[in-house]
């Protein structure tokens, strides 16, 4: 039942390398190399035809060596198609409905792992429901009560529904993960005075960082990727964030694919860097919201 | 104790406090656009540049979208408040469907305030106008024909343009003899398959049974709607058109005609705007083939322009903008720079190019001239209208049960709007 | 630790009603209300109305809607059957492929960091790119795999996503390449879990590696698999952004979830689109309850 953060790179089983199983292994990662690189070939060759000017990809194809290496398409994808517009909107929308999530799922997390009353089991379920819901259920709702509350086509409007959707499956996790944290630490906080917001402040809030961070890192790719909600509650262009954003590339370039594939990357990179930074949590937070 | 429920009260009152909107008031207007074509879109934003120049005290707030998206979109704005002020739409039914449901502003006033009245030609005036009121503003539209390269019919042996049916289906022989692809078209977002709906059906039973159909007066199960396809089918049987349409944005396409491998497209004015600029002396165009001569000649010619949401944040600015895109001034560089043609009288027609006044010549040589499918007839039935061209186009043989459907779409719309 | 938890708990559950929790679950109760609660049972109510999205009283046809989409709408079925279709790639390819990468990695080994990160890298990526990029593998021209078959001598290759019949699987597969790691990481976890005593009492027994696997490791892995098969369900049923971006329906691609949107917003039919949103939202109820239930069981033995 432990929910606890495990190191990722634990040696599981102690198997002696016999000198025979050299040959064999070496095949294995001739084979394991190929497959990876197979794999990633779509996104091998999208950052390939980045560097490629389109004449040519057009007259050479291409399955060919690049005649030559050039910077134009990012710049083109940068300035012409406003993608750092669109980047730094995904920021605005992504950090606030971060921040917003996590807070008001540890408050809520730490009233469901501590407390026992008579609603706890049933708002728990209700939560991990929420995370599962097929959000096209929320869709008109949603799009009228952001109308209503005159929030269409601010990024408020989508702080808001992201803060409010990701609540599931952030207090799912932070509460199994509060479980896990022993209560004597708040018996000996209780006798020096200290009172329950206080304790969750001082307290379980710092303990749960791990699970924070891990969380944290997986939202922020979830958040961060959002088509559906951005396209919508928001019109004007100078909002959107880059999903939305990258589909309008699609209709300016049509078929200068070095510029759609660059745009495409840069847009993949904040994602991408907070992969290669924090993968530890990131695979943590996928973990976590399974081990239950 | 206490206190930190307090501490938390405040922590809960400020999240609210988040929550409040800032209603910010202030004069802009903001424009949303489809124009996401290269030189459509430089047109478009240089419009908008000089009106923000003239206009620092109201300055535009121009979005553009890509064109397929924009289409898609423009229904959730204009339900949304607040909409965006002005946007770019089409003329005909695909207008009206927003009118009829009330989204649209009543431009009446602006359009007599600034002489509108007078200085758009009736016929325009007629397509604006819903219950004796305006509601659009069309402020240019443009002719379909089928487009193609004189070198690559020279290169087949071709040596006049087909006006027959029978012509037609000859050039397609010879051009696929000649191993060239007869017809492109980029059928990914489906109206370009629609184009040969309007004009084989117009073709085929006249334009009054077209506009009847698109009206969903007549019915997608007649024999007369049957006999338009067995046309088409006639035109897959020669082998006509380029594999995978559907695949294809309809600007890969003339990417066929630029690289040689097709050598016709049946499109609008505006493949130009997608076509290498120096190598627009070998594009040329020619009417849709007649099918029956004793059938009255229909044309597309689609009619573009903009309207104003009635839930506009700004409408009054909103109408000061229009007023200024419908302008002599602006239809005039529209013309010069991008081709399209005016609908306004006052607009100097006489200094353009040839393919221009070859372009008006068609249309005024029609003796009918309808918009396009899907902004004749209304759009849920264009939906399933330009899904059931794309089906046919893989699978011919299920043309009926195509039709069918087609039917059971067009009995439901009905009912809708009867209900 | 959960007996420590509930002492305190049952001292003060006596005395009154603790309205602690309670204020502690006051705004995100709030906002989860406000934002998914009540849009859920609105939906619901929609559904058996003709709303067209603007008219504000919108006439109550009860169940109209849903005879309409199970009686006469061709699109609703096209959509349910590649939902389906969806869901069996989900929970078949993805899955076996995942767990068979779980077990290779789960060994150390040389560059088994670089090996986890090719696989599951596409995770990290959105949709929207993944669309736009696969987009172009497919393309009939100058796509990836066209442009590779070319090359080869192979004479008219398949439109992929020009082509109906191909069309959805196009965008299913490039849906499941993204799944792959994600189902590796949740397996590589569960591997993890297991009791390495299990293990080797099962080897000095004798199995072989293949007994090994079927006989021990998957029975273990089986509350991961469990998870992996109902997130893929849920997955699968909520697919949207891939045929929006790729094929926006068009090509026999139909998905409910694109289909709602389409109606919907499209359309104007809003009541229908909320009717498509209740079937879904029904489907993966069965789901959601299934998994649910098995929560609850291990709530229990608390």
């Amino acid at each position: 039942m432990s929910t606890a953060v495990q190191p990722l790179e634990k040696p599981t089983t102690s198997r002696p390398a016999g000198s025979s199983s050299i040959w064999r292994s070496t095949v294995m990662h001739i084979f394991l190399i190929a497959w990876a690189l197979l794999w990633l070939l779509p996104i091998i060759a999208a950052v390939v035809t980045s560097f490629r000017t389109m004449d040519d990809i057009s007259t050479h194809g291409f399955w060919t060596l690049p005649q030559e290496i050039t910077l134009e398409n990012f710049d083109q994808a940068w300035n012409q198609a406003r993608v750092s517009v669109y980047l730094g909107n995904s920021f605005k929308i992504t950090i606030p409905s971060l921040i917003g999530t996590l807070f008001l799922s540890s408050l809520g997390a730490y009233a469901l792992a501590r407390y026992k009353f008579r609603l706890n089991l049933p708002i728990y379920f209700m939560f991990i429901a929420g995370t599962m819901l097929p959000f096209q259920i929320l869709l008109l709702p949603v799009f009228r009560l952001t109308n209503s509350l005159r929030l269409y086509d601010t990024q408020l409007a989508l702080i808001l529904i992201h803060t409010a959707f990701q609540m599931g499956f952030c207090t799912f996790v932070l509460r199994n993960f509060m479980r896990t944290v022993p209560s004597e630490i708040f018996d000996a906080a209780r006798v020096d005075g200290a009172g329950e917001f206080l304790m969750y402040w001082r307290i379980m809030l710092p303990l749960s960082l791990p699970a924070m961070a891990a969380l944290a890192t997986l939202e922020f790719t979830w958040i961060f990727n959002d088509y559906l909600w951005a396209i919508i509650l928001l019109q004007s262009d100078s909002l959107k964030p880059v999903t939305a954003g990258l589909a309008t590339l699609k209709g300016q370039f049509n078929t200068n694919w070095p510029v759609i594939t660059s745009g495409a990357l840069i847009s993949t990179l904040p994602t991408v860097l907070v992969f290669i930074f924090l993968q530890r949590y990131f695979i943590q937070g996928l973990t976590l919201g399974s081990e239950k | 104790m206490l206190s930190h429920k307090k501490t938390y009260l405040v922590l809960a009152i400020l999240l609210l406090v988040c929550a409040v909107p800032l209603l910010a008031q202030d004069t802009s207007v903001s424009y949303n656009s489809y124009s996401s074509d290269p030189v459509p879109r430089a047109f478009d934003e240089s419009i908008v540049a000089l009106w923000n120049e003239a206009h620092p005290e109201m300055p535009v707030n121009h979005s553009i979208l890509n064109h397929e998206d924009f289409k898609q979109a423009i229904r959730a704005y204009l339900v949304a408040e607040p909409s965006p002020d002005v946007l770019t739409w089409f003329a005909g039914n695909r207008a009206r469907f927003f009118i009829d449901k009330g989204l649209i502003l009543d431009l009446s006033d602006m359009w007599a305030a600034n002489g509108f009245d007078q200085s758009y030609a009736p016929g325009f005036n007629a397509l604006a106008t819903v219950g004796g009121s305006q509601y659009f503003l069309p402020t240019s539209y443009y002719w379909w024909a089928i487009y193609y390269r004189p070198s690559l019919f020279e290169r087949a042996g071709i040596t006049q343009v087909p006006e027959t049916w029978e012509d037609f289906l000859g050039t397609c022989d010879a051009l696929n003899a000649a191993g060239i692809t007869p017809i492109t078209i980029g059928a990914r977002f489906r109206w370009p398959a629609a184009a040969w709906f309007d004009y084989l059906n117009m073709r085929t039973n006249g334009p009054d049974f077209h506009i009847n159909l698109m009206l969903l007066q007549e019915s997608y199960t007649d024999e007369r709607v049957k006999a338009t396809f067995a046309h088409w089918q006639e035109l897959l049987d020669h082998n006509c058109f380029v594999q995978d349409p559907a695949a294809l944005d309809w600007q890969e396409a003339v990417d066929d005609m630029v690289q040689e491998r097709a050598a016709m497209y049946l499109m609008g004015a505006f493949i130009v705007d997608s076509y290498p600029d120096d190598m627009e002396d070998d594009l040329d165009f020619f009417r849709f083939p007649i099918i029956d001569p004793a059938i009255p000649v229909g044309e597309d010619a689609p009619t573009d322009g903009f309207f104003i949401s009635a839930n506009a944040r700004n409408p009054q600015g909103a109408q000061e903008f229009l007023a200024f895109l419908g302008s002599q001034e602006v239809q005039q560089m529209a013309l010069n720079e991008l081709g399209r043609l005016p609908t306004r009288t006052d607009v100097d027609i006489s200094g353009v190019a040839a393919p221009t006044q070859k372009g008006i010549a068609l249309i005024q040589s029609a003796d009918y001239v309808a918009q396009f499918y899907d902004r004749d007839t209304t759009p849920p039935m264009a939906e399933a209208g330009m899904d059931g061209f794309m089906r046919f186009w893989d699978d011919p043989a299920s043309i009926d049960t195509i039709l069918q459907d087609l039917e059971a779409e067009r009995l439901r719309v009905l009912e809708e709007e009867g209900g | 630790m959960a007996q420590a938890a509930s002492v305190t708990r049952n001292t003060r559950t006596k005395r009154r009603i603790d309205w602690t929790p309670y204020l502690f679950l006051l705004v995100p109760l709030a906002v989860y209300f406000v934002w998914i609660i009540a849009p859920t049972f609105y939906t619901f109510y929609l559904s058996m109305t003709n709303w067209d999205g603007i008219d504000p009283y919108p006439k109550f046809i009860f169940l109209d809607n849903f005879q309409y989409l199970f009686t006469k709408d061709r699109t609703f079925s096209e959509a349910l059957i590649n939902n389906l279709r969806w869901v069996v790639v989900f929970i078949t390819i993805p899955t076996s492929a995942g767990l068979g990468l779980a077990m290779v990695f789960n060994n150390e080994m040389r560059g088994g960091r670089w090996y986890k990160i090719s696989f599951y890298s596409p995770l990290v990526i959105s949709l929207t790119v993944i669309g736009l990029i696969w987009g172009w593998v497919y393309h009939p021209r100058a796509g990836l795999i066209n442009g590779f078959l070319s090359i080869i001598g192979v004479e008219d290759p398949p439109g992929w996503l020009g082509d109906r019949g191909l069309a959805i699987w196009c965008v299913i597969i490039a849906a499941a390449w993204r799944q792959v790691g994600y189902v590796m990481v949740l397996y590589l976890a569960g591997l993890k879990n297991i009791d390495p005593s299990f293990v080797d009492a099962a080897r000095v027994d004798g199995a072989n590696r293949w007994q090994l696997f079927r006989r021990v490791i998957l029975p273990l892995l089986a509350p991961v698999t469990t998870i992996v098969v109902v997130i893929s369900i849920i997955d699968s049923l909520r697919a949207f952004d891939l045929v929006s971006i790729m094929t926006r329906g068009a090509q026999s691609t139909q998905v409910l979830a694109n289909f709602m949107y389409i109606e919907a917003f499209n359309n104007y039919r809003m009541g229908y689109g909320a009717a498509i949103a209740v079937v879904l939202f029904a489907i993966s109820m069965v789901f959601i309850i299934f998994y649910l239930s098995r929560v609850i069981k291990d709530e229990l033995e608390y």
